[in-house]
């Protein structure tokens, strides 16, 4: 075990104990934990703060009821059940008569009561159609609230950068490659980087557009792009640990996966205001 | 998760009770799961709701978790935790299971439309034991950046993969890496007195 795979490691541990590793890189991680008293400690003291998490919740109290079902589920003995028997008072003389009348009067309103099981069948069955046509339509509105909290995540996040109080902003200009291109961007130390820009051209296959921070040093790599199919991204970037204050943002092509410095022609550019 | 909840150690003396109640549950004592359900259930079904957000499944989940929590009983001394924990753990991961159901295969209909009326009278005591600690941790939350809040909360409250926070906020991967780190690093500083 190199140094470097125990930092790239231990790094997972706030994940593994949040749960949101998966498959092979917890199985990795599980791996490192046996053996690693450090990554141990790491995984016991922020899973502590997991733990806490769950206070954080608007308390919300459990209906009456729940408690009854959870012991009755148990098995506990219901202590409120008594039944109760009603008792039916006999008829002692019914004269002859009065019997066929009420013969007579128990067919019709039988018939009547067919005529009207039809037409409930009837209803039941539109009201069903009903149903499932509501459903469907609260599928459909569902999806489209799960979109729009995406959406407003997204939203949300980017706002935080713009808002940030260390904000600065660069304008790129096209370059040779692509003269019409145009592209924003906007950062802060804090909240990352936000970039906007349009008029791209389309990539070739193997290709990718590359974002790098300008330095008094070399680039620094921010991350690739994919513009959609007229030319236009927006997107969010963090900024690298250690990278100094940039003093601009451009965009390069480079081969699909990027390059760790930049190599192909630069597209956009421009300098920090 | 089994290897995790071993890890992170409970607090002795505070569990005390809830230890006792496990042991008399084991026992088949009724009375003993009503006590922790009076204990906990008002945490619990929280935690249920915050997750399904719909009032049937969360008091399904509730039922579920105390119901697990008698079958297994007898078996839980040997892991040697903290009960609330156990049972938190045993909530969250049975709403996301079901969060997860109804992602992949929408529901019907929800039978349970008709919302009851909640229980307004727990112990007094527990809820203002609850409710400082809980504003503690309310506020340390609060006080996390907009990406690092919301990168802790899809894993907490939804079950999500870093893999998969990373393509909900078109993120690259290391920056949801870092800032869930950042995120819990920054609570368990502000947390040390409370915890």
């Amino acid at each position: 075990m190199t140094d470097m795979d125990h930092d790239r490691l231990r790094e997972a541990a706030g994940l593994y104990a949040l749960g949101a590793l998966a498959g092979a890189e917890r199985d990795a991680f599980e791996a490192h934990l046996a053996t690693c008293a450090e990554c141990a400690a790491d995984v016991r003291a922020l899973g502590g703060v997991v733990t806490a998490l769950p206070y954080a919740v608007p308390q919300v109290d459990p209906p009456y009821a729940l408690r009854g079902r959870v012991l009755a589920a148990a098995g506990a003995p219901q202590s409120s059940s008594r039944s109760t028997v009603t008792q039916i008072p006999e008829r002692t003389h019914v004269s002859v008569n009065v019997a066929w009348l009420a013969v007579a009067a128990l067919l019709v309103v039988s018939v009547a009561l067919g005529a009207y099981a039809v037409n409930l069948r009837q209803r039941v069955g539109g009201l069903e159609g009903q149903l499932r046509d509501a459903v469907n339509r609260l599928d459909l509105t569902e999806q489209r609230l799960a979109e729009a909290t995406r959406a407003a995540e997204r939203a949300q996040l980017r706002m935080a950068v713009l808002t940030s109080p260390d904000l600065k902003q660069v304008n790129l200009t096209g370059q040779p490659p692509a003269p019409r291109a145009a592209g924003r961007a906007f950062w802060s130390r804090s909240n990352g980087l936000l970039f906007a820009a349009n008029e791209l051209p389309p990539l070739p296959a193997g290709r990718t557009y590359q974002l790098w921070f300008l330095t008094p040093g070399a680039p620094v790599n921010a991350g690739l792009i994919k513009p959609d199919q007229n030319g236009r991204i927006t997107a969010a970037f963090d900024t690298p640990p250690g990278t100094p204050d940039p003093t601009g943002v451009a965009v390069s092509i480079e081969p699909e996966g990027g390059v760790p410095a930049p190599t192909g022609a630069i597209y956009l550019a421009g300098l920090t205001q | 998760m089994w290897l995790l909840w071993a890890v992170v150690a409970g607090h002795p003396g505070e569990t005390a009770a809830d230890h006792a109640a496990l042991e008399r549950m084991a026992r088949g004592d009724h009375d003993a799961l009503a006590e922790l359900y009076d204990r906990h259930a008002r945490l619990v079904f929280s935690l249920a709701l915050r997750i399904v957000r719909d009032q049937g499944d969360a008091e399904d989940v509730a039922q579920e978790v105390f119901s697990q929590a008698w079958r297994q009983a007898a078996r839980y001394e040997s892991r040697r935790g903290n009960v609330i924990a156990w049972l938190l753990n045993l909530t969250r991961s049975r709403a996301i299971d079901r969060l997860r159901g109804r992602r992949s295969r929408p529901e019907a209909a929800s039978d349970s439309l008709a919302l009851e009326m909640p229980d307004l009278a727990p112990p007094i005591d527990e809820r203002l034991a609850l409710s400082g600690r809980a504003a503690e941790i309310r506020a340390a939350v609060d006080e996390l950046s907009v990406l690092q809040r919301m990168a802790i909360e899809l894993a907490f409250y939804e079950g999500l993969t870093h893999v998969e926070i990373a393509e909900r906020l078109e993120l690259p991967l290391g920056t949801v890496k870092t800032r869930i780190r950042q995120g819990l690093l920054k609570l368990k500083d502000r947390l040390a007195g409370v915890m």
